[in-house]
This record gives structure tokens, C-alpha cells and sequence, in this order.
């Protein structure tokens, strides 16, 4: 009787279970894949003026704000032609409706007080097809000298806000400025907003600059300077303009300098007696320690985000390739396998990628690996491409392009990651050596 | 042996003695007899006491009892009218103070909301009454005790039945003097022909009752089943399986109606809502991160944007799958705003719908 029942029992769970596939069966399972990328379209109109004074300002804040967004490759602006609704009271309720009509799938509503000297910009960023704010308001208030960085800082949070990444519009680039033909260039530090606006020179033409690096807080610039006849590192105070050297070695180059993650250390290379080594040295001790003492040349060095590695190049095996050690210096393992010749390597803020040069074929690229030297991605292709530097957030990458011929320009370009929106920054003259600051505070 | 015989006997004896002889002692209870006195009397006696007796004299001048003097009513006091309030002076809102925040990045007011969502009407409860259908009228009426010359319609139920109709008496709105409230009547029940039962039609209701159906016959197991399993086995099974086909069947609601969704809707489906579907301003981090959205659908093919929500994600963090999600949301909603194309036979497959957004294929390329 008992064996009745547990069979029994058996077979009834038996059907019950078969028929829960039945149930979830009632919710369609779909799975999609290869999804468009497209700039997403947004809409910005004129900023509202709040008093008289402030309606000079009130436009050119927004189009630097819509030429931020644009110049990602992510964002597409909606014309104004194409606007159903205007904006004329920064608390208006916002007319959904009008801007869904137009595909504007974000829309951004600012407002622009003056008062004297002072300037106070305030914007929301909306979700349109949601119909909410996506995130508070904000405001900020600077002089009338600083309304194009108030205008990246709106971008900068509208950025941040759609993507979920970290925003760099509100940062700077150090670089050096070339005048004149090939064989006769005249070169100097220059630095400017990260979209080539506001360029002020740092040095003048009488001597070579190389390799400008900015200081983790961006207050700093180390460079190199064939002032003395041979190359030499310094030390460059943004603010002030002034400058030291650091203490060298009697008979030695030293070059391609870089400061650590907390802005007390700087790795360079050192050439003495025919053979380059990278070397570290406390900026406040001068004291140099050497970490690679290979027969080959070691060059490049650049520090991880934690400061606990360090990725340089390096033609011990007989060709330019990229190694990393750890920051004491000690056994490098190499990461670049692929044909062609790898260099100045830099790694990413973010720790996941190394930007580098390739040269292959003929021709240089920039590209980016994984720190295992897995998944290298080739971005550009050219005559001359070289010497990458990272975005503060590290989605964007700046380098040097020479055209070929002696007549060639060269000029500085960024491009995304994914190795789209490759775009050339406007500079008067040639530039080159792009070194990115971090995010202003 | 013996001893419990003749306790036996001596106790069956007593029984049957009391049996016996127990009821001659009681009281047989005795018929009450009523006795009246009667008296005698002659045929003139008699007449006397039943010829009709001479009325009452009227006396003329009765003394009509005196009416109360009713005192002239006082004038109710004049209520003074009660002295105006001053309404205290409308303090008048200062206008907002433009003053500069001190801090530089400070969020501004949050703008009251921007679109309100319409209320939502409650459907207006039916309180209609069920309209009944009215009695039929051809069919004959029912035989009415009296008969009329004109036949008279039933009265209400609760209504009182006179010889005189009585309408309800409507309250004198104008006087104060409270009057007897009167019931309705209505004339006794007629018609105009008597009906015997002759005349009655034949009714339609069943002069008997049908037979239950014969029971199905038990389906006869195989031969291997039933040399393998006992009677009480056999039933027990039944039962079980009795059960779980119930619920079963109880589950039935939820399981999808009609046949399945084929290939080709699912595709031109998801055809519809990837071309809504782009990723180009998303982080590196959500694009390499799956999300899988939960939303209903109506009939009319438009999303429910209220039930979309994300369920799941792998490959990535919190933060790069809420991304990812936006990004998944706003493709369901544009192009699901004038409703997707899917076949409505087979709506039961597709009001619940699961979608894993993949963008990662598409990422560092």
C-alpha cells in the first residue's frame, strides 16, 4: 500500500512538472544581437539669457556645449531649423511631445545670469523618450574669462550623464608647436584646451622641446630640452612658466620622461656609454635608481594607474617590442607578439589598455591591446603616426600625424577607442607630441 | 459454577417481576368531568330576554368642554446679524531674492513636473440595473379567482387589496400639520374569463425525470501495467493523475494560446526593434554587457513603458548595465510608439516578451 502511494506521488509530480514548461511558454524569449551605433541625436537650444548682459554668452555657451557632445562622434546635433518648440524660460515644463517628433532623444535646457564680472550657467539634461530629467540640475559660476570652461562642464555632465563614462572636455593638452619647413623647424611647448582653443606658449623657438608630460594634477609639465646641447629633462610650472632641470648625470642624455600615478616620481631613459636604461628618480631627492640594465635599448617607460608596473619598449629580442615590469624594475614579460616594430607605449587611465605606435608595412598605426597583449586593435593608418595620449577618461586618443613629402603637415588628431570619429584638432601651425592633462578641478 | 446460576436466575426473576407487578401501584389518572348549573325557564321568560331593546334617549345641551386659550406666540428675538470679521490683510508673497549661490556647483530647483501624467478615470462602476426580460405575453394568464368586467391586472405585492383604489397620498409640502400617511391599495385580482384547469395549457416542465448517463467504461490497462500493478495501485495512480491533470488544467490560463509565434515573426519583430536599437553613445563598458529587458505588450503591439525592466545582465558592472539598459529601453519605446506588427490571433505568445540586448559583438571593432 505504502509503495502504492510513493508511485503514485511519483507519477503526479511527474505530470505537474511537465506541465511547467507549458507556463513559460506564455513569455516570448527573444535574444538580439549587432545593434546599430549611430551619434545619438540630441537637442540644444539657445541658452536663456537672464538679464541683457548675459544673452552675449548665452548662445556661445550652448554651441561649445553641442560642439563638445558632436566632436565625440556619439552625439548628432538636430538642427535649430527643425525645432517645433522654443525654449524661453529655463523652468518651463518641457514639451516632450515636440521633441520626440524631432528624434531628439536628449535634450539640454540651460539658462544664463550675469552679474558684473561673474558668470552663472545653469542646465538640465532630459530624457525625452523617457519624459524625465536624467539627473538634477546644475550650476556653475566662474568671470567672464572662464565661460568657455563653464561651457565644457556642462558637456562634461551631460557626457557623463548619457554614457556612463567620464568626461575630458574640461581638460587641456600640452604640445609641441611647430613652425617653419621640415629641415628648419622651430619648436616650442604650447598648451591649450583640449579642442585647440585658448593656445598659450610655454617656452620660446630657440631651443628643441620634446615629449611634454603633464603631472598627474595637471599643475606640472615635465619635457625635454636640447638647450644645453644634449637632451635634458625639466620640470615646468603651468601657472608660473617657470622651470628647473632635474638633476642629471655628467655625460648622459636623459629623455621621454613621465611622472608616476601621485606625481612624486618620474620614470625617463638614461643613455650613457651607448646603452639607454630606464631609471626612476624621486623629484624631491633627485635620487636616480635604475631598473632595467639590459645591452639593448629600453625606452618609453610609462606607469600603470596604480603605480605598481611599468610598460616600456624594448628591442632585446632584436626587435622593437612592448614589455612590462614591475615599478622596483626586475623581469620584464613582453606583450607585443605581432609583426612590425611597437613603441611608446602609454597605458590607460582606466588600467585595461595599452596605447602604442606600430610600425608595419611601410606604415605606422596607433593601436590598443589589453595589458596581456591580447586583442590588439589597429585604429589609424598613415604616412606617420605617433605618440598616443590618453583622454582623462580613457575613451579618446590624441596623436601626432605627419603627411609624407617635405612639404608635410603635421598636426594633432584624436579618435575613439573603438577606432571611429577619427578627427583632426584645429591648431594654428603644426603640433605635435600631444600630451593630455587630467580632468580640470 | 452454581453460585453464578442462581444469580442469574434470582436476578432475571427480579426483572421480570417488576416487570409484572411494578405498574400496579401507580395511579391510573382519572378523566376531569366539567359540571354548569341550568335553571328553567318559561317561553315568555325566553321572549322577553331576546326582543330588541328601545335606544337611548339624546340628551340636547351637553356641555361642550372648553378650549384652551392659546396665548399669542411670542415674537421670536430679532437675531442680530453677527459683527464682520476684518479679513486680515493678504500678506503679499516678496518676490524671490536673486541672490548668487555660493557655491559654484550647486543643483538648481527641479522644475515642477514637466508632464503630468493624465489621471486615470476608474471606469464608472456599473450600477445599472440587469434589465430582465418582461414576462411573456402570449402565454395565457393565471386563472384569477374573481372575475371582473374588466379584468384587473395583479397588484403589487406588497400592496393592501380594497374595494376602493386608494393612490398614495403625496405629503402636503405646504402645511405643517403632519397628516396620516395612507396606503396604497388596489382592486382584488380579476379577469375577464374564468380558466378552469381544463383550459390550462400543457406545461412544458418535465413530467419526469431522465436517467443519469450510463458511466464510461474504465479504459482496460495493458497487459504489462496490469500484471505489474495491484488494484489498490491502479487506483491510487488514477487518483494522483486525476489531481495533477486538475491542476493542469488549472494552469491552462497561463499557458499561451493559439499556435507559436514562427521564425519569420520573431525576426521581422526583432528586425523592428533593432533598428532602434543604437549603442554609439554608450561606454566601452556597456558594450560589452548583456542586459535582459522584461516588458508587456498590449494588444495594440505598443509596449507597456511602465512594466519595462531589466531582469538581468552579465558581462559588465552595475553601472555600465544601467547604460546598457537605457539604451535597450529607448529602442523598445521608439520604435514600439506606433505599435510593433505582430500577428494578434497569436497575442497570448507575445504579451510577455524577454528580450537579451548582445551589443558586445559590435564593440572594438
Amino acid at each position: 500500500m505504502i509503495l502504492s502511494r510513493i508511485t503514485a506521488f511519483l507519477l503526479a509530480a511527474a505530470v505537474v512538472l511537465m506541465s511547467l514548461p507549458m507556463a513559460a511558454l506564455a513569455e516570448l524569449n527573444l535574444e538580439l544581437d549587432d545593434p546599430n551605433i549611430e551619434p545619438m541625436p540630441f537637442a540644444v537650444p539657445t541658452f536663456v539669457a537672464e538679464n541683457a548682459e548675459a544673452s552675449a554668452f548665452a548662445n556661445q555657451i550652448a554651441r561649445v556645449v553641442a560642439e563638445d557632445l558632436t566632436g565625440t562622434g556619439l552625439f548628432r546635433e538636430i538642427s535649430k531649423d527643425a525645432y517645433i518648440s522654443t525654449v524661453t524660460n529655463f523652468n518651463s515644463p518641457v514639451q516632450y511631445a515636440d521633441w520626440k517628433a524631432i528624434n531628439a532623444q536628449a535634450l539640454i535646457v540651460g539658462a544664463v545670469n550675469m552679474n558684473g564680472n561673474n558668470v552663472t550657467v545653469k542646465f538640465r539634461l532630459f530624457d525625452v523618450f523617457s519624459g524625465a530629467a536624467l539627473g538634477d540640475g546644475l550650476q556653475f559660476g566662474g568671470t567672464t574669462t572662464s565661460w568657455r570652461r563653464m561651457a565644457h562642464k556642462v558637456a562634461d555632465a551631460a557626457y557623463s550623464r548619457i554614457t556612463g563614462e567620464g568626461a575630458y572636455f574640461d581638460s587641456r593638452v600640452v604640445f609641441v608647436s611647430e613652425t617653419g619647413p621640415k629641415n628648419e623647424r622651430k619648436k616650442r611647448l604650447a598648451i591649450m584646451d583640449y579642442d585647440g582653443a585658448n593656445v598659450q606658449f610655454l617656452t620660446d623657438s630657440r631651443s628643441l622641446v620634446l615629449a611634454p608630460r603633464f603631472s598627474p594634477t595637471g599643475d606640472r609639465v615635465l619635457y625635454t630640452s636640447y638647450e644645453s646641447g644634449f637632451p635634458k629633462i625639466y620640470v615646468l610650472d603651468v601657472a608660473s612658466v617657470g622651470r628647473r632641470a632635474l638633476a642629471d648625470q655628467p655625460g648622459t642624455m636623459s629623455f621621454a620622461p613621465r611622472f608616476s600615478p601621485n606625481g612624486q616620481t618620474v620614470v625617463y631613459s638614461l643613455s650613457s656609454g651607448g646603452n639607454t636604461d630606464i631609471y626612476r628618480m624621486d623629484i624631491g631627492s633627485g635620487a636616480p635608481v635604475r631598473l632595467t640594465s639590459e645591452p639593448s635599448i629600453e625606452t618609453a617607460p610609462s606607469f600603470s594607474p596604480d603605480g605598481k608596473q611599468i610598460v616600456f619598449e624594448s628591442d632585446r629580442s632584436g626587435n622593437q617590442q612592448l614589455y612590462i615590469m614591475s615599478a622596483n624594475g626586475g623581469e620584464a614579460r613582453r606583450i607585443s607578439f605581432g609583426t612590425g616594430r611597437y613603441g611608446t607605449p602609454v597605458w590607460s587611465p582606466r588600467g585595461d589598455l595599452v596605447a602604442f605606435t606600430k610600425q608595419s608595412g611601410g606604415r605606422f598605426h596607433i593601436g590598443v591591446m589589453r595589458v596581456d597583449g591580447s586583442d590588439e586593435q589597429l585604429l589609424t593608418s598613415s604616412f606617420l603616426d605617433e605618440g598616443p595620449s590618453w583622454s582623462p577618461n580613457g575613451r579618446v586618443i590624441m596623436f601626432m600625424r605627419e603627411s609624407a613629402g617635405a612639404g608635410g603637415e603635421v598636426g594633432l588628431y584624436s579618435i575613439d577607442i573603438s577606432g571611429r570619429n577619427l578627427r583632426r584638432v584645429t591648431t594654428d601651425g603644426g603640433a605635435s607630441d600631444p600630451a593630455w592633462s587630467p580632468l580640470l578641478k | 459454577m452454581a453460585t453464578g446460576h442462581y444469580i442469574s436466575g434470582i436476578g432475571h426473576g427480579a426483572l421480570l417481576a417488576w416487570a409484572l407487578i411494578g405498574g400496579l401501584f401507580s395511579r391510573v389518572p382519572e378523566d376531569k368531568m366539567e359540571v354548569a348549573e341550568v335553571s328553567i325557564i318559561s317561553s315568555e321568560e325566553f321572549a322577553a330576554l331576546s326582543a330588541p331593546q328601545p335606544a337611548p334617549d339624546v340628551v340636547p345641551d351637553v356641555p361642550t368642554p372648553p378650549q384652551p386659550v392659546i396665548e399669542d406666540t411670542p415674537e421670536p428675538p430679532v437675531v442680530e446679524a453677527p459683527p464682520e470679521v476684518p479679513t486680515p490683510p493678504v500678506e503679499e508673497t516678496p518676490p524671490p531674492v536673486d541672490v548668487a549661490p555660493d557655491v559654484v556647483e550647486a543643483p538648481p530647483p527641479l522644475p515642477d513636473p514637466v508632464e503630468q501624467p493624465p489621471e486615470v478615470v476608474e471606469p464608472p462602476v456599473d450600477n445599472t440595473p440587469v434589465v430582465l426580460a418582461p414576462p411573456a405575453t402570449t402565454s395565457s394568464p393565471r386563472p384569477a379567482p374573481r372575475v371582473a368586467p374588466t379584468p384587473v391586472e395583479a397588484p403589487p405585492p406588497d400592496t393592501a387589496v380594497a374595494e376602493e383604489v386608494q393612490e398614495v397620498a403625496a405629503p402636503d409640502t405646504e402645511t405643517s400639520t403632519p397628516s396620516e400617511v395612507e396606503e396604497a391599495t388596489a382592486p382584488e385580482e380579476a379577469t375577464d374569463a374564468i380558466v378552469t384547469e381544463a383550459d390550462e395549457p400543457p406545461s412544458s416542465a418535465p413530467t419526469r425525470s431522465s436517467r443519469p448517463a450510463v458511466r464510461p467504461q474504465r479504459p482496460t490497462p495493458s497487459v504489462e501495467t496490469a500484471a505489474a500493478t495491484t488494484d489498490s495501485t491502479r487506483d491510487a495512480i488514477a487518483e494522483a493523475l486525476a489531481e495533477a491533470q486538475q491542476d493542469t488544467a488549472a494552469a491552462q490560463p497561463t499557458a499561451p494560446a493559439g499556435p507559436p509565434m514562427t521564425g519569420g515573426e520573431k525576426d521581422a519583430f526583432l528586425v523592428d526593434v533593432r533598428r532602434c536599437w543604437n549603442v554609439g553613445a554608450l561606454s566601452t563598458a556597456a558594450l560589452q554587457t548583456k542586459v535582459v529587458v522584461r516588458f508587456e505588450m498590449a494588444q495594440t503591439g505598443k509596449p507597456n513603458v511602465g512594466s519595462i525592466r531589466m531582469t538581468g545582465f552579465e558581462g559588465g558592472s552595475e553601472a555600465s548595465a544601467k547604460q546598457a539598459y537605457e539604451a535597450a529601453r529607448r529602442a523598445i519605446i521608439r520604435c514600439g510608439a506606433t505599435g510593433y506588427k505582430l500577428p494578434i490571433e497569436k497575442y497570448e505568445q507575445w504579451k510577455i516578451i524577454n528580450i537579451t540586448f548582445n551589443p558586445s559583438n559590435r564593440s572594438l571593432r
